[in-house]
């Protein structure tokens, strides 16, 4: 079989310009899909990352009844001995407990449904990193008494801006009206614009004094140091904490876990298009390389080269073009992703700005694993058999006392 | 010794549409060591007698004895076996394969039949020394004359030690010095080899050399001449 490999190999640099013209339209094409692909792959990554740290958390605690009524009573009765179980856990790399109030924020000329976070600064900045969002004014700082941090979008439609003062209105824990006056410290801005506009932030202290009770933990959100230990950590709390309703990412946030799931596959599929569309290309090549060798292929069958062994000729002829471009394609694309993963790409110049809305940052930075690379081999090998298929048919479809004889 | 023998061959192309018999009853021995040459107009059957010897096309009625094998009987798979084994070609267009060596070439025959390493080399060698190319063994076809890449299609022929070697207008494409170069070394293998030798032509310089030369006109046996040569 080694002179079929030998042979093969020579005879797809018979004609170099035709083979380098195929090989260049496989490597430009690939690499258009690897760069492509990695982009979105780094665009479904962070959007990923970003929702677990910012929103959703690895793993989030409640009281049973809270999830199915916000009301703030339904709080996490042991909350410090949760709080003791996490301290212990090496799977842990962060958790805070938030107080959650559904209320009404009221500015001299405009009163709005608010979702009042409550929170310890430290430990929300430590897990989420909250205080790296804030663009205008600081992080629970310069304000002593009643300090309040509002989203972009909120505090532009109610003309906010720091050291501005509101009422929130809201239900204490034995269901009174209660209000107080909170004066703007900071104003963050978040990748998801609906988030910005619902959700303000204000002393855990504060909020459980107003509240009418010394600590109210309605939700514990945790950050673990991979998805595997999360899941692994999860099933933990569940068997420990049975009176606590204890929820991992995919059941707090089921289209992440379809983006998780979904995500590599679709990105196979955008390289299997291309790859069926430069099939065509291999196709046309091998064929019209076969259709020169009309007399050579009668030859080898006259003095009893078999099927198998054309077939395996034409398939390598067809491999090799089709590898050779690939390999071309996944050195100038690892490049190409090197290049861009320090610095990202900013596509705000291309409506990136409007991804923000759906939670996605403007600045990307393309990433692909090492599997995907191995798929994508894989995808190139059966395109080059596909591809190869018919202008074998044609080669295997002579006859070899005329082919032999063909002018 | 018997290696060639047809039984009423026939061959029609076309039947359906506009019939033409290309071979009508032809009965056809030849024995081992015979250098024969098979001549006729265009049109009077030889490529197509060959073809049916070569076992590359199947005869509409009658039988090929090649052997103790009747081929016609074969299966397409069992005739590309047959052929490899038992039936050296040379080709009027040399059709050497491009990409490879002199020595490749004659090699990669013997490949085919999963030859040794060792048996491949020093036969192609001894077979390209005795065709008188041992300077070119290296050379790819591209750069050899007509002639010479005929000398290496004998090679490559002989190779599988074939029972015989069918050569179809081996000389067409050849000056005169490089076609009775070639003939000299085809007819000294039939003399001192007994290499069988069956040419279809149209050459003089050919059937100036045959001992045999077997007339085909309208595909069939109009003369069949013996001469001691």
């Amino acid at each position: 079989m080694k002179i079929i490999f030998i042979i093969s190999w020579r005879n797809i640099w018979r004609n170099p310009g035709r083979s380098l013209t195929i090989i260049a339209s496989v490597a430009v094409g690939l690499w258009a899909g690897i760069f492509v692909t990695s982009l979105s792959n780094g665009m479904i990554s962070q959007g990923f990352e970003t929702r677990i740290q910012n929103q959703v958390s690895h793993i989030q605690i409640h009281h049973p009844e809270f999830l199915r009524d916000r009301n703030t009573k339904f709080d996490i009765p042991n909350a410090a001995e949760v709080f003791d179980m996490l301290d212990n856990k090496n799977e842990v790399t962060s958790y805070t407990g938030r107080t959650l109030v559904d209320g009404m924020i009221q500015t001299a000329s405009m009163t709005k449904g608010t979702t009042i976070y409550g929170i310890d600064p430290l430990r929300e900045a430590s897990t989420t990193n909250f205080d790296t969002t804030i663009e205008e004014g600081d992080y629970f700082e310069s304000i002593d008494r009643n300090p309040i941090v509002v989203g972009r979008k909120l505090a532009d439609k109610m003309k906010l801006e720091p050291r501005s003062r509101l009422v929130l209105t809201f239900q204490d824990v034995s269901g009174n009206i209660t209000a107080a006056s909170f004066r703007v410290t900071g104003i963050y801005k978040s990748l998801n614009t609906m988030m910005e506009e619902q959700n303000v932030y204000v002393l855990q202290s504060d909020l459980s004094r107003l509240l009418g009770k010394d600590s109210v933990i309605n939700e514990i959100a945790i950050i673990t140091s991979g998805l595997e230990e999360s899941t692994f950590l999860a099933g933990e709390l569940k068997e420990k904490l049975p009176k606590l309703t204890v929820r991992e990412w995919m059941e707090i946030a089921p289209d992440l876990m379809y983006i998780h799931e979904t995500g590599s596959i679709m990105l196979l599929v955008i390289v299997g298009v291309i790859l069926f569309a430069l099939a065509f290309g291999l196709v046309n090549t091998m064929l019209m390389s076969v259709f020169e060798r009309t007399r050579e292929f009668g030859m080898l069958m006259s003095v009893g080269m078999n099927k198998l062994k054309v077939f395996t000729m034409i398939l390598l002829e067809t491999s090799y073009l089709a590898l050779i471009g690939a390999f071309i394609a996944i050195w100038i694309g690892l490049g190409t992703i090197a290049a861009f993963s320090r610095t990202g790409i900013d596509l705000s110049a291309v409506g990136g700005d409007s991804m923000s809305d759906f939670g996605y940052d403007a600045l990307v930075y393309p990433a692909l694993d090492d599997e995907f690379f191995y798929q994508l081999i894989f995808l190139v090998i059966i395109a080059a058999i596909l591809s190869a298929i018919y202008p074998a048919y044609k080669a295997l479809k002579l006859k070899p006392a005329e082919a032999v004889r063909k002018e | 010794m018997k290696i060639i023998r047809t039984e009423n061959l026939s061959k029609i192309y076309n039947s359906k549409s506009l019939p033409v018999q290309a071979l009508k009853d032809v009965n056809l021995e030849i024995e081992k060591g015979e250098f024969t040459a098979i001549i006729g107009p265009s049109g009077s059957g030889k490529t197509t007698l060959l073809n049916m010897i070569g076992g590359l096309d199947k005869p509409t009625e009658g039988k090929i004895h090649i052997g103790d094998t009747e081929i016609t009987g074969l299966k397409d798979s069992q005739l590309i076996d047959f052929r490899l084994y038992n039936i050296g070609f040379v080709f009027q267009s040399y059709n050497l394969i491009p990409v490879l060596t002199a020595k490749e070439n004659v090699s990669f025959i013997m490949l085919l039949q999963k030859a040794s390493k060792k048996e491949m080399e020093e036969r192609a060698t001894e077979l390209l020394k005795q065709v008188g190319m041992e300077d070119k063994i290296d050379v790819r076809p591209s750069k050899l004359s007509g002639g010479q890449q005929q000398r290496v299609a004998v090679a490559r022929a002989l190779a599988t030690r074939p029972q015989f070697i069918l050569a179809d207008e081996p000389t067409a494409n050849l000056d005169t010095k490089s076609a009775f170069n070639l003939l000299d070394i085809m007819a000294n293998l039939n003399r001192e080899e007994k290499i069988t030798l069956l040419f279809s032509t149209h050459d003089q310089r050919v059937i100036e050399r045959a001992r045999r030369v077997i007339t085909l006109v309208d595909g069939q046996i109009d003369k069949d001449e013996h001469f001691d040569r």
